[in-house]
């Protein structure tokens, strides 16, 4: 059942129906239910892997916290302040192992389900041996979920939140429906309590939620779904395309991407929204970034937090971390490369695990160290770059330093878009070699370049339209304005143009598949 | 006190640091700097800074990184 389908729609409206009729005690046990009833006509028998996730945390959590309540009680009956930090030690230790186990045990499903394919090719190349390769279907959303399932085992042992007696309640965390597509990647601290707590079904919360639902299908349906045919075009046949159609194409792909994947998460938060429960934001018009760093910090903004609390500080505080920033200290004294040094491992990790996130194959780890080299360059050469607008003297605050910043973030991300969207790694040089490479020009002239894979005039105005719409909402975001209060406070004759205009929008100009079929999501195979 | 003072200017030079009220959420001092400061801290204040330790409430100015240390030397 896709999110963009009806069916999917039916089933919200059936669902609010029962949440509002359900007395408050039981109102989250039906969210529960949902999510498994929505979970099983997805991935059917599959639903044993979250079952398993989720029972394999519950104990962990579990665990961990008898150990500290056990610590505690016995600290009481102990006076001497060495021996209670002995005891804590202890513990800590003991707790460590616990987390450890429940960390391997769900990274080692993922990584069986998700790399093991690759894992043996890669292994029958180098060694020349001949393992049997794999190739599984995944369960729905298990790169997000065993992510939020890591991230509750390690709150807990973190003290951050406490673990939760009751394991359905843990169930629901893990496979909350509208978070499993594509995220956003909750926390417990922010969402169980949401979940948990009844919520009463509010017009107000009925009207902004499908308004963003109805948002978020127009960016997928109406912009994404239709330039993607034209990427696709381009991506298959690369190789009879050069200079200004693969640019095209690359940028389109990005537009592509951002419009589904945002609009993905618009139309789950706004579903969510519908029963009172709000998820974090995933995207913050990353493409107003002013550096590549910036621009993580906006795009899939719950995979950039995941990555920097649960690895980027563990292994920034690891021993072997700070041996080599006292190394560096040592070395470097106070100088600039003092602070670089150390972080590059922690870094490292991050990016690597970010491409790997992204999927399995030699593409996913060079697009993971394309931004990875990115960052440290970056950093590396940031002295320079100051000294640099010293002596020309550059108005770092003038609009038009803003927008060549801009400019630059959103070329260095078409690159990394490229390596992310081509067929292999070796087609994504191909291709960005063919961009300087220009040949057939007379095709932009003549209007053929832009009418690649199936694309018609009348699909090119829809797309600018929509785009420019898109991009103008973008705007008055980041100017600050929140568009769905403004819009409440309207006249109820230009709401309801502006909504059946919308819905009118994505019923005929929508790009469908094969007889009307909804396309399905690229950040939704994960 | 005054040794933390020295310990923020040193990793990030020309910031007022004794009147600052937002060190992390503003990014005066980003994850980059957390690494060194942190290494920093341990050695000079004899204590043991983990990712739990890492939070916005935790190095909102130099007064809440102050507590912090004193609260991990306090801890048994």
């Amino acid at each position: 059942m896709l999110i963009n389908s009806i069916q999917f729609i039916l089933f919200i409206i059936i669902l609010l129906l029962i949440y509002k009729i359900m007395p408050k005690k039981y109102k989250w046990t039906v969210l529960l239910i949902a999510s498994y009833i929505f979970y099983f006509l997805n991935s059917s028998k599959l639903i044993a892997f979250i079952l398993v996730s989720t029972i394999s945390i519950y104990f962990v959590a579990i665990k961990m916290q008898k150990i500290d309540e056990k610590a505690k009680i016995q600290a009481k009956n102990i006076e001497d302040k060495e021996e209670k930090k002995k005891l804590k030690n202890k513990a800590k230790k003991k707790k460590k192992i616990v987390l450890a186990v429940g960390i391997i045990f769900n990274l080692a499903i993922l990584v069986f389900l998700k790399y093991s394919g690759f894992i043996a090719g890669s292994l029958n190349t180098i060694l020349h041996i001949n393992l049997p390769i794999f190739k599984f279907i995944l369960p729905l959303g298990i790169s997000y979920y065993t992510l939020q399932a890591i991230s509750y085992i390690v709150d807990v042992y973190r003290g951050k939140v406490e673990a939760d007696k009751n394991i359905a309640r843990v169930a629901l965390f893990v496979a909350y429906f509208p978070q499993l597509v594509q995220g956003p990647i909750g926390r417990y601290d922010e969402l169980a309590n949401q979940l948990y707590n009844p919520h009463e079904i509010t017009f107000k919360n009925l009207t902004y939620g499908s308004e963003l639902m109805l948002w978020g299908y127009f960016k997928k349906m109406v912009i994404a779904d239709r330039v993607a045919m034209y990427v696709n075009g381009v991506f298959a046949d690369y190789a009879n395309y050069s200079g200004p159609i693969i640019i095209m194409a690359i940028i389109g792909y990005t537009l592509q991407i951002y419009a589904e994947f945002s609009g993905g998460i618009d139309i789950v938060r706004g579903a969510s929204q519908m029963f009172g429960i709000e998820l974090v934001e995933n995207f913050k018009r990353p493409f107003y970034s002013k550096s590549v760093d910036e621009f993580w910090r906006r795009w899939n903004i719950t995979l950039g937090t995941w990555l920097k609390d649960y690895v980027f500080y563990p292994v920034s505080l690891s021993k072997v971390t700070l041996k080599l920033t006292n190394f560096s200290r040592k070395i470097f004294k106070t100088s600039y490369f003092a602070k670089i040094v150390p972080i590059s491992l922690p870094l490292l990790c991050v990016w690597l695990g970010n491409g790997f996130w992204h999927g399995s194959g030699l593409k996913y780890i060079v697009y993971g160290l394309y931004y990875y080299a990115i960052m440290m360059l970056g950093k590396i050469f940031e002295p320079v770059g100051k000294k640099i607008i010293s002596l020309l003297k550059i108005n770092v605050e003038a609009w038009s330093y803003k927008l060549w910043q801009m400019l630059r973030t959103c070329g260095f991300v078409c690159i990394g878009m490229l390596i992310f969207r081509a067929e292999n790694l070796n087609a994504a040089i191909q291709m960005f070699k063919s961009i300087f490479n220009v040949h057939n020009l007379e095709r932009i002239f003549n209007g053929e370049a832009f009418l690649i894979g199936g694309m018609t005039i009348a699909d090119i105005v829809v797309l600018i339209i929509a785009t420019v719409i898109f991009i103008g909402i973008s705007i008055a975001k980041e100017h600050g304005k929140n568009i769905r209060e403004s819009f409440a406070k309207q006249n109820l004759a230009f709401r309801w143009v502006i909504l059946y205009g919308l819905i009118f929008a994505i019923i005929v100009f929508g790009a469908y598949g094969q007889g009307y079929n909804p396309q399905s999501f690229i950040y939704g195979q994960f | 006190m005054d040794e933390l003072l020295k310990i923020l200017n040193n990793v990030k030079p020309g910031v007022d640091f004794e009147h600052e009220e937002n060190i992390m959420e503003d990014e005066i001092i980003d994850s980059f700097d957390i690494v060194t400061l942190v290494s920093m801290i341990n050695d000079e204040f004899d204590i043991e800074i983990t990712p739990a330790d890492l939070v916005p409430e935790n190095f909102k100015s130099a007064k809440t990184i102050y507590n912090m240390i004193e609260r991990l030397q306090n801890e048994v």
